[in-house]
């Protein structure tokens, strides 16, 4: 997708799937994001943390540039995923949001059918040749969103008619069904009762074979349960970013700590 | 003494009016009073003590009166008719002028001795002889159409001192409900006496009566347009009406009274003004709310809503002087598509009035219709769709195509159903843009008419309220109603309905 562009090798590391460097994020004149570095792996999960307010949402939304379409919103700095910059005016947003899939807080699925509703992204994006094809895609993603047996008597059903946790699984179906290389997830269990959080956790740490997985999480217990890597925000500041089990057993940073041990936020 | 004045109903509302406040006074003083002067020992506020006083005094007494100004004209007219002769009495349309003239001359007689014209042995004189009458009553400003008869004038004398009397008795009814009511209210202010919940429930009631005023109203109307309407169908068969096949009222009466040919000049002008409106006010909307900045969008809506405050008349204007001449133009004789020689010399349009004119302007009138109820609608598809679809990598089109419009679809067709529906209502535009022509006929640019159009013609004019031809115009009426609230009650239904999974 970024044929047109020339690949800066130097900056990228090894194992690295999207790096970014001084991100700074503008809400009119409020400065939300400050600073932020990270280097998000291939094939790990990675999980923002931090208190309500601190950024890992909106720094999240400008991984697939989300944040466009928001008015006031402005992204400074520079965001490569693969060693592109994905604010180069030569990217279309609309091409990298496929690459780039995106779960929500909210189940959030269309007013479609179950069936439609996975054949969406691989319809527009014309990815099947007939509606054989078509059919095995969107088998093959609630498979992996460990949904099909659940649906697959039901594939004309409406879509807004399962139940919760049926609806974030099969929005995840429906973000996978593109195929994309990075799952993003904003708390995506913040709407689920525990039995189909641990559903979803469960299909988190299969999705790790795949993908890149960057999830922002409410929970800490979650964080530590699915995630290999580990983020910590505070007021608009990236403060702690390293291996998960190493955040959570010996933070280096006393405001992560104070976090982490139920002290602020 | 003289009690005259309290005849007036306007010096009995004051009187009330005055003792309810006394009594707001009386009551706040007297429970605080009770309360030692504490007001922290009342139940409730000193002035909810006022408030329950004032409601005692002035409601049950200004209902009382407003009752009985209704009744009273009503039971004395029954109490004269002993007194006109028989012949008058058997036939009600006679009886009805009558009585109107005798009020006439009692109000006359009032006047006259009111200016000092006439005294009670004057008019005691009159009582045999009468004539003359009539030219002292033109005196003070009471013209009658003929000399007053002996039997009108005994009339008008009893419902005077019938009147006088009532009006008297009103009085002192009205004063002593409003005094009792007073005085029971101020009883009770006791500092235990909950007359905060007494005044809330006195304003629960004050909201009911006035939403039960409206449905009232409405349940009126359908009943007044339902009499007329079954009087008409007396007078005319109603396989006519429903089934037959032309319009044309005369009044040698052997009308052709049929409804269809006026349906079908309704349907095919409003079909045609949705035909314009709807692309024209979904497309509107869809840019104003998916694509349009907050700015240019705070600028937009209002000058699109500009449109829908304009007067139907301007409109009306607008197509007869604007749209109908220009229509002409391009399709009239000699015009570019005037198709004159397909159709023999005979041109698309012959003049400026015709369904196309109507239904373009009416389209027009519809468009902040549709937009305004259609951008409310695709605002209320929930932004996580939205993003939803973005995050797919789905371009804005795209989501408005797949993901927005079938959400908001339910209440989009509500929009339009409504739009349906003051379309076949509309009246001014049709009456000055579409014609005045029964007919059915499939060409737009000829001149038809309306339902709402021939209500207008059946009833303006000379009329005879026991003519078919005159009462057509309830039934029409009735018909269009049971037409747009079906269409009403269906776009509700609907709206509804499909709705609810997102709220």
């Amino acid at each position: 997708m970024f044929d047109n562009t020339t690949k800066p090798e130097a900056l990228v590391s090894k194992t690295s799937k999207i790096s970014t460097r001084n991100v700074q994020v503008y809400y009119g004149e409020t400065h939300a994001i400050k600073d932020v570095n990270v280097e998000i792996e291939d094939k790990t999960v990675t999980a923002f943390i931090g208190p309500s307010g601190c950024g890992k949402s909106t720094f999240l939304r400008c991984i697939n540039r989300m944040n466009d379409t928001i008015e006031s919103c402005r992204v400074k700095g520079d965001i490569r995923i693969d060693g592109e910059d994905i604010y180069d005016p030569k990217v279309d947003p609309v091409q990298l949001r496929a690459k780039v899939g995106m779960v929500f807080q909210k189940p959030n699925p269309f007013p479609k059918s179950i069936y439609d509703n996975v054949a969406y992204g691989p319809r527009i994006h014309g990815l099947s040749r007939n509606k054989a094809e078509l059919d095995g895609i969107v088998e093959r993603a609630l498979r992996r969103a460990a949904i099909w047996n659940e649906v697959k008597d039901r594939l004309q059903a409406p879509g807004t008619g399962l139940s919760g946790g049926q609806q974030q699984r099969l929005c995840i179906a429906r973000a996978v069904a593109t195929e994309p290389e990075v799952l993003l997830m904003d708390e995506p269990c913040s709407a689920l009762d525990p039995i189909a959080t641990a559903q979803v956790e469960e299909l988190i740490d299969e999705l790790r074979q795949q993908y890149s997985v960057v999830i922002v999480t409410h929970s800490m217990q979650q964080a530590a349960r699915v995630s290999q890597r580990t983020a910590f925000f505070h007021l608009g500041h990236l403060v702690e970013f390293g291996d998960t089990d190493r955040i959570f057993t010996s933070p280096e940073d006393p405001r992560t700590e104070s976090y982490i041990t139920g002290r602020i936020g | 003494m003289n009690l005259s004045f309290l005849q007036n109903p306007l010096v009995l509302v004051a009187l009330v009016l005055i003792n309810a406040a006394v009594g707001y006074v009386l009551a706040r003083r007297h429970a605080m009073a009770r309360a030692g002067g504490d007001a922290r020992k009342l139940h409730s506020l000193p002035n909810y003590y006022g408030m329950t006083a004032a409601m005692a005094a002035g409601i049950p007494a200004l209902g009382v009166l407003a009752i009985w100004l209704l009744a009273q004209p009503m039971l004395i007219q029954s109490a004269l008719l002993p007194l006109l002769p028989a012949d008058v009495v058997a036939d009600s349309g006679r009886t009805s002028l009558v009585l109107s003239d005798v009020s006439r001359v009692a109000d006359g007689l009032d006047r006259a001795v009111a200016a000092g014209v006439l005294d009670a042995q004057r008019i005691a004189a009159l009582h045999t002889d009468p004539a003359g009458l009539r030219d002292t009553l033109g005196d003070v400003g009471v013209a009658l159409g003929a000399e007053v008869e002996v039997y009108v004038l005994a009339a008008a004398e009893k419902s005077r001192s019938l009147d006088a009397r009532a009006d008297l008795l009103r009085a002192g009814v009205v004063l002593i409900v409003a005094l009792a009511g007073m005085a029971l209210a101020v009883r009770a202010a006791s500092p235990t006496f909950r007359a905060r919940n007494v005044v809330e429930r006195g304003m629960l009631a004050l909201l009911i009566f006035a939403a039960s005023l409206a449905i009232l109203t409405t349940v009126g109307i359908v009943f007044s347009m339902l009499f007329e309407s079954l009087n008409f169908f007396r007078l005319h068969p109603w396989q006519d009406f429903f089934l037959g096949a032309s319009w044309s009222p005369n009044f040698r009466g052997d009308s052709d009274l049929s409804i269809l040919p006026l349906l079908w000049g309704t349907l095919y002008i409003s079909f045609i003004a949705l035909l314009v409106a709807v692309p024209i006010g979904l497309f509107a909307a869809i840019y104003l709310s998916e694509y349009a900045g907050p700015r240019l969008r705070a600028v937009a809506k209002p000058l699109l809503e500009i449109l829908a405050g304009i007067p139907t008349i301007v409109y009306g204007l607008f197509a007869l002087l604007t749209v109908g001449p220009f229509l002409v133009d391009v399709f009239g004789a000699g015009g570019p598509l005037s198709m004159e020689g397909l159709r023999g010399g005979d041109p698309l349009m012959a003049g400026a009035t015709a369904v196309m004119t109507a239904g373009l302007v009416m389209g027009i009138m519809l468009i902040p219709f549709v937009s305004s109820l259609s951008d409310d609608i695709i605002n209320a598809v929930p932004q996580s769709l939205r993003d939803g679809s973005y995050g797919l990598g789905a371009t804005p089109s795209e989501t408005i195509r797949q993901v927005v419009l079938p959400a908001a679809l339910p209440g989009i067709v509500g929009a339009i159903l409504l739009a349906a529906s003051r379309a076949i209502g509309e009246t001014m535009i049709v009456v000055l843009g579409a014609g005045a022509i029964a007919r059915f006929s499939g060409n737009p640019f000829e001149a038809m008419t309306t339902i709402t159009t021939r209500i207008v013609s059946q009833l303006t004019g000379d009329t005879d309220f026991a003519s078919p031809e005159t009462l057509v115009a309830f039934a029409l009426g009735l018909t269009l109603f049971v037409l747009t609230l079906g269409l009403n009650v269906l776009a509700l239904y609907i709206v509804r309905r499909y709705r609810e999974q997102y709220e």
